[in-house]
């Protein structure tokens, strides 16, 4: 088998950024961890939970895609291709892999979406086996495992209680990772450490029965009370994808923008008219749980949540989706008006 | 009884009483403190109060569904209860629509807490007036205010460039933010758009600073929006050199006064600068 030592993280990331990869990994940020550009120095962080995800670098928080000049009534596009280095995101949790396939198919749905399919495709998932989880991680309540492989193009699994990582290829782009490599990842062997263990809060089938029948439901009064309406769920979430187009410029040029957005705002649905049809924050916690757990499944066969425990971690309101899902499992059938 | 049990006994008192529709306070959940909406008396033994409530549940107040269900009894250690005199200096809450169950921070009174009773807005602006006249910021913020004053201006380009090019424009800052009350915020204005909503330095400066701006001698010094925010930027850093600017120009301190005029709301005759007459 390939193993790779601890200690040996930052020759790996060194090898392959010789081989022309662009380093993504995380890496302490004053009080968090982060999944940034890895520079020579920077210490690799596989312990701690990011505060980003892979998302940020295939689906930026902000994008330039498109460009054009006003001259008079002249108008002039000017196309914009997608920035998208060869780059390798190393130490994925299995989560943040496996939301992969929630945003490919958003961005295949009804059309190829050039930026994200650029950037998706010259990117490399070096995922990293979950030995800890926290009181956050719901991964096995909706489909995943700690040492789930979904999306990955390779996995390191955690070996010899953590001296070194079992390297696994999955894919054309894990193998040529693995061969950039080079001796940094040597052949040997290794015990893999046991993986994390992750209960499981609630049943995803039965919760998206249980949300068809419960629209009306007041328990989202109750769920919702303490969501204040901003977007940092949104924004960590793996799966979340929704986007604004924003034109900025003056009367000579001006460049189209996407930019995140999010369905807790009350902006989100705001009409141009006055009329909000989402017109409280129950109503928009409401969208963000049927939109994960059932719109989502019923047009693409998956729930858009992977369980990384990120939107509860994060919250400043302490808001958690697994709570939310547990609790609605937990109240009877609301009455049907 | 403990600091604590008091707490929950008058908490379920006043919902008992029908003097509180809501208590607003704080439950564990594993190692964190939740927010809590407790409606009926039988559930004030979940409330808690240490160390772990970062939260400014202050700033429930502007949320119609919490509004609706005035009374509210909100669990306030000082710098909440700057807060909620804050907003009542502003018109935001009236005296009748806050009983404020009085803690005090975290540590005081040795392991144990204190708790001052639940509180009119007038007897919470006496209790600070009294008790806690010298809230200062933390040593540490103060320390790397000192250490950026030192800094060539250059230097301090450069630690903001990089500290605010992790805004994802979230505006989690301004959810935790009790002040942060208007139901159209300038950064949503968009005929004609002032601010940039684009997470991109030039957007995310604009943002960050006139966030802080117009915290101007109401911020609280609560620390709710710089624990709020997921990228770790040091926002208090913004709010403290902005708070010593009110106090030193204008002698604002903000958050004591039931009368207070707010400062980026109103003008003095007698300001020192020609322009404002």
């Amino acid at each position: 088998m390939k193993i790779v030592d601890v200690d040996k993280l930052s020759d790996l990331a060194a090898a392959l950024a010789a081989k022309g990869y662009r380093i993504v990994a995380p890496v302490r940020d004053g009080d968090v961890v982060r999944l940034k550009q890895w520079k020579r120095g920077d210490e690799i962080d596989l312990d701690a939970f990011t505060v980003n995800s892979v998302k940020d670098f295939l689906m930026p928080a902000s994008e330039v895609i498109g460009r054009y000049a006003l001259d008079g009534d002249d108008f002039a596009p000017e196309a914009v291709a997608a920035e998208a280095p060869k780059t390798v995101v190393l130490g994925v949790r299995p989560c943040d892999a496996a939301a992969l396939a929630v945003l490919d198919a958003v961005f295949n749905w009804d059309y190829a979406d050039a930026f994200y399919n650029a950037r998706r495709a010259a990117t490399t998932i070096a995922a990293l086996a979950c030995r800890q989880a926290d009181e956050q991680c719901f991964c096995t309540s909706v489909g995943g495992a700690p040492d789930s492989t979904a999306g990955a193009d390779a996995i390191l699994r955690p070996a010899d209680g953590g001296k070194r990582f079992i390297v696994e290829t999955l894919s054309e782009k894990g193998e040529a990772l693995v061969a950039a490599a080079g001796e940094v990842v040597q052949e040997g062997e290794a015990a893999a450490d046991a993986v994390a263990e992750v209960p499981v809060r609630f049943d995803a089938a039965a919760l998206a029965a249980r949300l068809a029948e419960n629209f009306e439901s007041p328990l989202w009064q109750t769920l919702s009370l303490a969501c204040l309406g901003c977007g940092a769920c949104a924004y960590a979430c793996p799966t979340c994808h929704c986007f604004d187009i924003q034109d900025e410029g003056t009367r000579r040029e001006s460049v189209r923008l996407r930019n995140w957005d999010s369905c807790g705002f009350g902006l989100f649905t705001q009409h141009a008219g006055g009329h909000n049809p989402r017109p409280d924050q129950a109503a928009r916690w409401r969208q963000r749980v049927m939109h994960k757990f059932l719109y989502f499944a019923e047009r693409f066969g998956r729930l858009a949540c992977s369980g990384c425990g990120r939107c509860a971690r994060l919250c400043p309101a302490h808001v958690s989706m697994a709570e939310s899902c547990a609790a609605l499992m937990a109240a009877r059938k609301a009455a049907k008006r | 009884m403990n600091a604590l049990e008091t707490l929950r006994a008058d908490a379920a008192r006043l919902l008992r009483e029908g003097r509180a529709k809501v208590v607003i306070g704080y439950r564990t959940r594993g190692k964190e403190r939740a927010p809590v909406f407790i409606t009926d008396a039988s559930g004030a033994g979940s409330l808690v109060y240490d160390a772990a409530c970062r939260q400014n549940l202050a700033a429930y107040l502007r949320k119609p569904e919490v509004r609706a269900r005035r009374p509210a009894a909100v669990v306030a250690s000082p710098p909440v209860m700057r807060s909620l005199v804050l907003l009542a200096a502003e018109s935001q809450i009236g005296e009748g629509d806050v009983v404020v169950l009085a803690v005090g921070p975290p540590g005081e009174g040795g392991g144990e807490g204190v708790y001052h009773g639940a509180l009119t807005l007038a007897e919470t602006a006496r209790l600070l007036k009294e008790k806690y006249a010298l809230l200062a910021p933390r040593p540490e913020v103060l320390d790397r205010i000192k250490s950026l004053a030192a800094m060539s201006a250059e230097e301090r380009a450069a630690f903001w460039s990089e500290a605010l090019a992790k805004c994802t424009r979230c505006y989690a800052c301004r959810a935790a933010c009790p002040a942060c009350y208007c139901t159209v915020c300038i950064v949503e204005k968009n005929v004609p758009q002032w601010i940039s909503t684009a997470a991109r330095p030039h957007g995310n400066y604009a943002w960050n600073l006139i966030r802080a701006f117009h915290a101007a001698g109401r911020c609280t010094g609560c620390e709710a929006c710089e624990a709020a925010c997921p990228q770790g930027i040091p926002l208090m850093l913004l709010n403290v050199l902005v708070a010593e600017e009110a106090a030193e120009a204008f002698g604002i301190k903000a958050g004591y006064d039931l009368d207070a005029e707010p400062l980026i709301g109103s003008w003095s005759a007698d300001d020192e600068e020609d322009f404002i007459r």
